[in-house]
C-alpha cells in the first residue's frame, strides 16, 4: 500500500449512507500521482458519491480518505486550489454565457491559461457567447471540461465527462487527456464507457454496490478474463466439454464456439490441434467482458 | 388541429394545482373590495364626499381609474379594483400561454408531443383554449361575487365580461410573442412590459383628457363604465383585437421552425468581465435582477402610499371606521398611517430577504453549488456571498420604499425633508427584517429540506400577527414571537436603540449558528 505522499488519492474502507441507503460500503481507491485512473461502475454504484466525498462536499461516515496529502473534509478550500472537477450532470446558471462560466471558474481556481482556453474552445467547437440556458447537455459538459482542462491544476476529477459528447468530441477529449497525462498531471476518470477507459487509463478500479471489486492495471485485470474462440475442425469437435476452464460451449458438428479462461488457453489449444483445425478466430479479452462478468454475476445473484 | 382536445384535457390536468389559486385571487380581490366599499361608501352622501376627495387627487386616479366610474357604488368598486384584478387575470393568461407554448418548446417537452399524432397548430390552439376557459371562468367568478354581494345584475355581467376581455387580450398577445422570441423569459419580459405600458397609458389618460386610456386594454375595460353607462362596445373592441392577435400568432407559427423564433437571441459575452471573478460577483450577478425588481416594486408602493398621505387625515375624519385599523387610533392619524405602511413594507422586505436566502437551497438542489464549492471557495465565503446580497438587498428595498413614500408625500406637502425622514423610518424595521433573514439561514443550515416551508411560515406568521393580532385578540405570547412587535412603531412611537440592538445581536447569532450547520452537513442533499 502506497503512502499518501506518493498517492494523489488514497481511500480505504470508505463508508457513506443516506438514511437507510448504503451508497458506499467499504470503498478502496488508490490513485498514484501522474496516472490516469479509470473508475468504473454502472449508474448508482457510488462513483459520484465517492467523488463528492473526495471533494469534501459529503462527510464520510467511516474509513480513511486522503486527497493530495490532505483531509478533503477539513482542508477542502486549500486542496481545491490544486484540482478541477467536472460533474457528471453539469448544470450552469441559465443567464450566464459559457465563456463567462469558464472564466469565472478559472479565476476561482486561481487563474486559467487564456491561450489554452481559446484552443480548447476551438477543439471542442463550443460557442462561448451563448447563454447557458440554450446549451445542450453535451455543450454544458464542454463548458465544464474547457474550464477544467484550461486550469493549471495537479488533479482532475472527471465524473463521466463524455456522457453527453458525440464520438468526434470524445476523440478530442481523449487527445486532451493524453496531453494532460504527458504533463504529469493526475486524472481520476469515472465512466461506464469501457472503450474510453481502455484507451486512456493506466489503472482501473471497478466499483459495484459501493465497494471496490477489482483494482489493477489493464494487464493484471486481463488475467482474470476469458478469451473467446470460434473454431472449425476437420473432425467433429468433441471432448471439449470435459476440459476445465471452458465456458459457454456451443458445438455444431464441425464448428465450436466457447470462452476459455486465459490461464487455461495453452491446454485448450493443445486439445484442439488433434481435431484438425481448419480455421480459428480468437478475440482478446476486453474490459467489456470483464465488466459484464462483474455485473452479470450481480444480476444472477440478485 | 388534430389532437387539440386531448391536449387541452392534458393541460387542464397540468394546471389543476395552480390555476385555482389565480382564480381564487381574483375572486377574493373583488369580494373584499365590494364588501368594503359598500360598508364605507354605501350612502349617496358618502359617495358624494368620496368624489370630491378623489376628484382632486391625481395620484389616486392614476392608481385606480377614471372618476366617471364614481357615479354609483358598483362603479366605485370597479374604480378601486378593476386595474388590479385585470393585472392578475392578465398575468394568469400570460403564464398559461407561455408555459404551454414557448416554455414547453424550449424544454423539449413539446417535441415529444408534436411527434405524436398532433397537428402543427394543436399545442397553440390547446393553450389558447385553456387561457380562454380560465379567463371566462374569472369573468364568471367576478360576476357571481359582484352580484352576490348585492350589486346590480346587469352591471355585474359587464364587469365580469370586461375583466375576461382583458385576460383574452393578454393571452393572445402572449401567444403572438411566443412565436417571436426563442426563450420564455423574453416572452414574459415583453408581455409584462406591455402590461406595464397599458397601465401607464391608462393612468396618464385618466389623469388627463382620457385619450391615452383608449390606447390601453385596461382603459377599454374601465371605460365600459359598468353600473352607470353600461357600454358593451369596448368589450367588442377587446375581442376584435384578440382575434387579430390570434390570427397574427397563427400566421407567425406557420412561418417559423419548431424551437426557433423570429428574433434570434442576442449573443452574450465571450469572456467574463474583469468584475466576474469570485463567488460574491457571481451571486450579485445572479440576484441583481430580482433585487432591482423588489426595490422598484417597493419604491412604487411607497409612492402609492405617500401620495395619499396628505389626504389621509381628511379621509379618516370623513371615515372614522378606518381609524380603527391604524395603530394609535385617530389621534396621530398621519404618523399612525406612516407606521402602518412602513410595517407592511418591512414584511415585504423580509419576504424578499427570505426568497434571496432560499436561493442557497435552489443552488444546492440544482447541483450548481457543487461547481462553486469544488473551487477554493470555502463554505463560509459561499454563504457570506449569498448573505451579502440578502442583507444589503433588504436594506436597499426598505430604503427604496422610504424614498418613494418620502418623495411622493414630500411633494404633496412641499417638504422634501420627508425623504430622509421616511428613509430613516423604514430603516428602523431593518433589524427585525434581518432577524427573519437569519432564521432562514438557520433553517437552511440545519434543516435544509423543510427550510423553504419553515421560512415562509415565519413570514406568514409575522403577517398574521401584524395584520390581525388586534382584530382577533390573539394572546400576548403569540405576538411576542414576531420580531416586528419588538420594533418601535416608527414614526408613531419614539425609537429606542435597545430593542433594535437586541434584534441585531439575535440575528447575528442565528446566522452564525446557521453557518455552523452548513459547515457540518452534506452539500446537495
Amino acid at each position: 500500500m502506497s503512502t499518501s505522499s506518493e498517492s494523489a488519492i488514497a481511500v480505504t474502507g470508505l463508508r457513506k449512507s443516506f438514511g437507510a441507503t448504503k451508497a458506499l460500503d467499504g470503498l478502496d481507491l488508490t490513485v498514484a500521482k501522474g496516472e490516469v485512473h479509470g473508475f468504473l461502475g454502472p449508474n448508482g454504484s457510488g462513483k459520484t458519491t465517492a467523488i463528492r466525498v473526495l471533494l469534501g462536499l459529503l462527510r464520510a461516515d467511516g474509513g480513511e480518505v486522503r486527497l493530495l496529502g490532505g483531509n478533503p473534509w477539513r482542508d477542502a478550500d486549500s486542496l481545491h486550489a490544486r484540482l478541477a472537477y467536472v460533474p457528471g450532470d453539469v448544470t450552469l446558471w441559465p443567464s450566464i454565457t459559457g465563456g463567462e462560466v469558464i472564466d469565472l471558474l478559472g479565476r476561482m481556481r486561481g487563474g486559467l491559461n487564456r491561450r489554452r482556453r481559446d484552443e480548447l474552445l476551438d477543439l471542442f467547437d463550443l460557442d462561448p457567447r451563448k447563454k447557458a440556458r440554450t446549451y445542450s447537455k453535451g455543450n454544458r459538459q464542454k463548458v465544464a471540461l474547457v474550464a477544467a482542462l484550461a486550469s493549471d491544476v495537479e488533479l482532475l476529477l472527471l465524473d463521466e465527462p463524455t456522457s453527453g459528447l458525440d464520438p468526434l468530441m470524445e476523440s478530442v477529449f481523449q487527445r486532451c487527456i493524453h496531453d494532460v497525462k504527458s504533463q504529469g498531471r493526475t486524472v481520476l476518470l469515472s465512466s461506464h464507457i469501457l472503450a474510453e477507459i481502455e484507451a486512456l487509463c493506466d489503472r482501473v478500479s471497478i466499483i459495484r454496490l459501493g465497494r471496490t471489486v477489482e483494482s489493477g492495471t489493464l494487464g493484471e485485470l486481463r488475467h482474470l478474463t476469458r478469451t473467446s474462440i470460434a473454431v472449425e475442425t476437420a473432425r467433429p469437435a468433441t471432448g471439449l466439454e470435459s476440459l476445465s476452464g471452458v465456458h459457454d460451449l456451443v458445438v455444431d458438428d464441425h464448428h465450436a464456439r466457447f470462452d476459455v479462461d486465459t490461464a487455461q488457453l495453452d491446454i485448450v489449444v493443445r486439445e484442439l490441434a488433434p481435431l484438425g483445425v481448419r480455421s480459428m478466430t480468437s478475440s482478446p479479452p476486453t474490459l467489456e467482458e470483464l465488466f459484464l462478468r462483474h455485473y452479470g454475476d450481480e444480476e444472477a445473484g440478485s | 388541429m388534430t389532437g387539440t382536445l386531448p391536449l387541452l384535457r392534458f393541460l387542464l390536468r397540468r394546471e389543476r394545482m395552480s390555476l385555482p389559486w389565480w382564480l381564487l385571487g381574483v375572486t377574493l380581490l373583488v369580494l373584499v373590495q365590494s364588501v368594503q366599499s359598500q360598508n364605507l361608501y354605501g350612502s349617496p352622501e358618502a359617495l358624494q364626499k368620496l368624489r370630491q376627495t378623489i376628484g382632486a387627487n391625481n395620484a389616486v386616479i392614476a392608481m385606480s381609474g377614471p372618476t366617471g366610474l364614481l357615479e354609483s357604488i358598483g362603479g366605485e368598486v370597479v374604480f378601486e379594483i378593476f386595474a388590479f384584478a385585470s393585472i392578475v387575470v392578465a398575468l394568469m393568461s400570460m403564464f398559461l400561454i407561455g408555459r404551454h407554448t414557448r416554455a414547453d418548446e424550449e424544454s423539449g417537452r413539446a417535441e415529444l408531443i408534436r411527434s405524436a399524432r398532433v397537428g402543427q397548430h394543436a399545442p397553440l390552439a390547446a393553450a389558447l383554449s385553456l387561457a380562454g376557459l380560465a379567463d371566462v371562468a374569472a369573468g364568471l367568478l367576478v360576476f357571481i361575487v359582484a352580484a352576490g354581494t348585492g350589486l346590480p345584475i346587469g352591471g355585474s355581467v359587464l364587469f365580469g365580461a370586461a375583466i375576461a376581455a382583458v385576460g383574452l387580450v393578454f393571452a393572445s398577445l402572449t401567444a403572438a410573442a411566443a412565436q417571436v422570441f426563442e426563450n420564455t423569459r423574453a416572452v414574459y419580459g415583453t408581455v409584462a412590459m406591455l402590461l406595464g405600458a397599458a397601465f401607464a397609458l391608462r393612468a396618464a389618460g385618466d389623469v388627463g383628457s382620457g385619450a391615452l386610456s383608449w390606447a390601453s386594454p385596461l382603459g377599454w375595460g374601465q371605460r365600459t363604465f359598468p353600473y352607470s353607462a353600461d357600454r358593451w362596445w369596448p368589450v367588442v373592441l377587446s375581442l376584435a383585437f384578440t382575434t387579430l392577435l390570434v390570427a397574427t400568432a397563427v400566421l407567425l407559427l406557420a412561418r417559423r421552425d419548431f424551437g426557433a423564433g423570429l428574433v434570434a437571441p442576442r449573443p452574450g459575452r465571450a469572456r467574463a468581465s474583469a468584475l466576474l471573478r469570485n463567488a460574491y460577483a457571481l451571486v450579485w450577478r445572479l440576484q441583481r435582477g430580482a433585487l432591482v425588481g423588489w426595490a422598484a416594486g417597493l419604491a412604487l408602493l411607497g409612492v402609492a402610499y405617500g401620495s395619499i398621505g396628505d389626504s389621509i387625515e381628511q379621509y379618516v375624519r370623513d371615515n372614522p371606521e378606518i381609524a380603527e385599523f391604524l395603530p394609535g387610533g385617530a389621534a396621530d392619524v398621519l404618523n399612525a398611517y406612516l407606521a402602518l405602511t412602513a410595517g407592511l413594507s418591512a414584511l415585504l422586505a423580509a419576504a424578499y430577504g427570505v426568497s434571496s436566502v432560499l436561493r442557497i437551497r435552489a443552488e444546492e438542489s440544482a447541483d450548481r453549488a457543487e461547481v462553486v464549492l469544488a473551487t477554493p471557495t470555502s463554505r463560509w465565503t459561499w454563504l457570506a456571498s449569498q448573505l451579502s446580497v440578502s442583507l444589503t438587498g433588504t436594506a436597499l428595498t426598505l430604503i427604496a420604499f422610504g424614498l418613494g413614500e418620502g418623495l411622493a408625500y414630500g411633494m404633496t406637502v412641499s417638504d422634501l425633508g420627508q425623504v430622509p425622514r421616511l428613509i430613516g423610518v423604514a430603516l428602523v424595521y431593518l433589524p427585525a427584517v434581518w432577524l427573519i433573514v437569519s432564521v432562514t439561514v438557520l433553517s437552511v443550515g440545519w434543516i435544509p429540506r423543510p427550510a423553504a416551508v419553515v421560512a415562509w411560515l415565519v413570514i406568514a406568521y409575522c403577517a398574521v400577527i401584524a395584520l390581525f393580532a388586534d382584530s382577533f385578540d390573539l394572546p400576548d405570547w403569540s405576538r411576542r414571537a414576531s420580531p416586528f412587535v419588538h420594533t418601535p412603531n416608527a414614526p408613531l412611537d419614539d425609537v429606542s436603540a435597545m430593542p433594535l440592538i437586541v434584534l441585531g445581536v439575535l440575528a447575528a447569532a442565528f446566522a452564525g449558528a446557521g453557518y455552523a450547520g452548513l459547515r457540518r452537513r452534506d452539500i446537495g442533499y
